[in-house]
């Protein structure tokens, strides 16, 4: 199978006017757990349903595990499995009976696997899919994208209406996915998911990709947060000399509490503090996907 | 805030939607008559006022018939009714029960509006535009004899649109009640056109019938055009059956609606689940609606139309085909003097052959009309609606991430159409086959099955020509009201074109012509006219693929 089982270049598609996509170019590496992250509207399901061949690209390109998006569609959809963000099955049918219709047109599908699956997601295969909740509809949804052990897996917010412990598991088999060597894209505006499984980060807005960064990468740029007590009450004029070190980015202050945001080293913030107070206790917090994901937003914003 | 039965912005909503086809219904209609009274102008119409009284009153043509009164009288008691009837049968259907279908009743009923409030806003909608759809058709037939400069005498088309009115009314608030008290929107939709097709044909054939005669009043077509309206004028009585039973529907409706659990989807037992359910057959129905169903796409789009296939399957067998073996022998010596009376012309109107040979009776009783309005309906639905679902519903797009192609999922689906086409045209020609024999007929086997294949490519290629439409657009309305359409043409042109010597040669442009142009019934084979059929049929089939292959998908 191919290193990159996702390439675009220049993948572009317009609605009318609209541009949706705007000349993407994006390498999705095997064995990763791709996080593909950006808010409502700013192109993410439009890349998606274009790599799958639903719609076709105004211009540019992409291939899919070595394969051409548009002439080998066919032969790409043999080795990958698709959640929708807006799922939708047939009623009618039941759980077991979708799973069959799925694994009937794909060949291959080992059964034990399913139920295993079935049994760590907690799906009801029993009853038609028309009368499960939307959260143990997602479940029917997520096994017919895994079932056949595919080579590249592309989800679409797929954590929609499953609760914590099911989300819990449902990471966890997304990470034995990877270690596999097998790939996952994940596209998601919900940062705490891929937070927790995400490998690489590409973040999108308004059609455009901002950045692509390591997770740990992206950590090390971000801002941290780091409180700290002092012994007696501190004057907003002694904090000058903080406020204007290398990296503060904001200083507050209540009482004997002070707290600030920085990034790069801690050791110069702590030093002029006990420079004019002794210091009671500490506690540093590293900035979550949430305050990068905004950083990006608003320092690039334009 | 006091609840009030009627909400402005539902009732101004639901009339928007409504507007577009019933705009369209009237333009085709104010065509279709164009073109009637066009070639009744050219002909000579001594073939009609010459006819026995006796039969002129059978057909509805008064003495001193003139080119208005015959067209009004083709078009309106026969193609403007069912059309307006149908429209209505479709507001009434969607009323309450579209909500549930799509999942939507629960949003709507998150505001602070009753469900009642729903429903009557709904009607009160589909009411104006069925009243507006009739003032316009009346509008249209007044302007098209200006236009034309035909006299239109003492013809009463005002009295036959206050019919056409009330009976339309009738059918969209009994479709409304079975609605509102099933929450099945499909199903009621299709309960009420075979309704509909079925009070159509009783009022028709029982008044042939001696000693059945007064039964026809047991069919609400009956009070829509028994009293002969575009020559008599209104009938209040007749008027007021149509509108009471219209409100006692209403009321009936909103009584059961407040009573039942609303449902969340439409996705309630089937046929198939209730064999499944059932200790005795499980067996059974677990292959078919488990293993059998999901084995290929086609297989799972035939399954989910079980009621239409079944009701439709069973009216053209019991109804269509059986039933009208006796009826004909208990009419063929009326039917004989009728038959000898009336001019060949005339009778092509009404589906061709010769009404004192039963191949002829069959020919125009279930040929003509029937066969053809349930083949296309069946592979509409099951064909290109079904398809623009599945795009709709977005499970389109979990079933393309499999490996199948485009070409593939409609190639599926053209087959499903196929699937549900034979099952409805094998019950009608075993239908027929039967009735010809319990009765005596003597109708030929071979001819039944080839008239049957003949009737199956008909239904084909418009259904076919849905399938492109909805392949190039994706939009089931727009596939189903422009084929409807192009099939009513079809036939209306085929009907009338070869009234004038002018216009005849052009009636070989409609597929209808090659249906029964060559009364297959009375003449057996004609291998040309199956020729063109399933050409026409693969041509449209072709373009599907293609237009189907090109488009993105919404």
């Amino acid at each position: 199978m191919a290193d990159q089982p996702i390439l675009t270049r220049g993948l572009t598609k317009h609605y009318g006017d609209f541009p949706a996509l705007v000349d993407l170019d994006l390498e999705v590496r095997a064995g990763e757990v791709f996080g593909f992250l950006g808010p409502n509207g700013s192109g993410k399901t439009t890349m998606i349903r274009t790599i799958l061949d639903e719609i076709r690209p105004t211009a540019g390109s992409a291939s899919i595990l070595g394969f051409d998006s548009r002439r080998d569609s066919v032969e790409i959809r043999r080795h990958i499995g698709y959640l929708p963000g807006d799922l939708a099955l047939y009623p009618d049918l039941t759980g077991r009976d979708t799973l069959s219709f799925f694994a009937n047109l794909r060949g291959g599908v080992d059964w034990t696997f399913v139920d295993e699956l079935a049994q760590r997601l907690a799906a009801d295969l029993s009853k038609k899919v028309g009368d499960l909740s939307s959260g143990n509809r997602q479940k029917i949804g997520l096994l017919q994208a895994l079932m056949n052990r595919p080579q590249l897996v592309i989800m679409d917010e797929p954590s929609t209406g499953l609760d914590p412990l099911v989300q819990h598991e449902f990471h966890e088999l997304l990470r034995e996915i990877a270690s596999e060597g097998r790939t996952v894209f994940l596209s998601s505006h919900t940062l705490f998911e891929v937070q927790r499984v995400a490998d690489r980060v590409a973040v999108i807005r308004e059609g455009r990709l901002v950045a692509v960064e390591g997770l740990a990468d992206l950590r090390s740029k971000a801002l941290r947060r780091v409180d700290i007590e002092v012994d007696q009450p501190i004057e907003p004029d002694e904090l000058d000399g903080i406020a204007h070190l290398d990296g503060v980015r904001q200083v507050d202050i209540d009482g004997r509490r002070l707290s600030v945001s920085f990034s790069g080293s801690m050791a110069e913030i702590l030093h002029a503090v006990m420079e004019r107070r002794a210091v009671v206790d500490i506690a540093t917090r590293e900035a979550d996907l949430e305050e990068i994901f905004l950083t990006f937003y608003r320092d690039r914003a334009g | 805030m006091t609840p009030t039965a009627v909400s402005g912005p539902l009732y101004l909503a639901a009339l928007r939607r409504r507007v577009i086809p019933a705009a369209i219904a009237v333009v085709v209609l104010g065509l279709w008559l164009l073109a009637a009274m066009a070639i009744y102008r050219d002909i000579d119409l001594g073939l009609y006022t010459d006819l026995p009284e006796g039969i002129r009153g059978l057909m509805g043509i008064p003495a001193e018939a003139d080119t208005a009164t015959l067209a009004y009288n083709v078009l309106f008691s026969f193609t403007g009714s069912l059309t307006i009837a149908g429209l209505a049968v479709s507001w009434g259907a969607a009323a309450i029960a579209g909500e549930e279908r799509d999942g939507t009743v629960g949003i709507l009923l998150a505001n602070p509006i009753s469900r009642h409030t729903v429903l009557l806003s709904r009607l009160a909608a589909g009411a104006t535009v069925t009243i507006a759809t009739s003032a316009l058709a009346w509008a249209t037939a007044r302007l098209v004899p200006v236009l034309l400069g035909v006299e239109i005498g003492a013809t009463r088309v005002d009295a036959m649109m206050i019919h056409l009115c009330a009976n339309a009314l009738f059918w969209g608030a009994l479709a409304a009640a079975v609605g509102a008290g099933t929450g099945r929107a499909r199903t009621t939709g299709a309960a009420g056109a075979a309704g509909m097709a079925l009070s159509y044909v009783v009022a028709g054939l029982f008044p042939l019938v001696p000693g059945l005669a007064g039964l026809a009043k047991i069919s609400p077509w009956y009070y829509f055009d028994g009293s002969e309206p575009l020559t008599n004028g209104v009938r209040g009585s007749h008027i007021v059956v149509l509108l009471g039973a219209a409100a006692v529907f209403t009321a009936v409706g909103v009584m059961l609606l407040r009573r039942r659990d609303l449902r969340s989807r439409d996705s309630g037992a089937r046929l198939l689940d209730i064999l499944r359910n059932h200790p005795v057959t499980d067996r059974v129905g677990d292959a078919l609606a488990g293993r059998a169903r999901v084995s290929h796409v086609w297989v799972r789009v035939t399954s989910e139309h079980q009621g239409l296939l079944v009701v439709t399957a069973v009216v053209m067998f019991v109804v269509m085909g059986v039933a009208m073996g006796p009826m004909y022998a208990a009419v063929d010596d009326p039917l004989a003097t009728f038959a000898a009376d009336v001019p060949e012309q005339v009778m092509a109107l009404a589906g061709g052959g010769d009404l004192s040979s039963p191949e002829g009776w069959f020919q125009a009783e279930t040929f003509s009309l029937m066969a053809p309005a349930a083949l296309i309906t069946i592979a509409i639905v099951l064909g290109a609606r079904a398809l623009a679902r599945e795009e709709a519903t977005g499970s389109l797009g979990v079933l393309l991430a499999n490996p199948i192609s485009r070409r593939r999922v409609m190639t599926h689906y053209a087959t499903a159409m196929v699937a549900h086409a034979l099952v409805v045209v094998a019950a009608t020609g075993f239908g027929v086959a039967a009735g010809s024999a319990i009765a005596g007929l003597g109708l030929s086997q071979a001819r039944i099955a080839w008239t049957c294949l003949l009737a199956l490519l008909l239904g084909l290629v418009f259904g076919a020509i849905a399938l492109a439409i909805v392949g190039a657009t994706g939009s089931s309305r727009v596939a189903s009201w422009v084929t409807v359409g192009l099939a009513l043409t079809s036939h209306l042109l085929n009907a009338f074109l070869p009234l004038s010597d002018r216009w005849a040669p052009l009636a070989e442009w409609t597929p209808h012509h090659y249906y029964l142009g060559g009364e297959p019934l009375t003449s057996g084979a004609d291998v040309g006219h199956l020729g063109v059929l399933a050409a026409l049929v693969a041509v449209a089939f072709w373009v599907a693929l293609a237009a189907f292959e090109r488009r993105d998908l919404s």
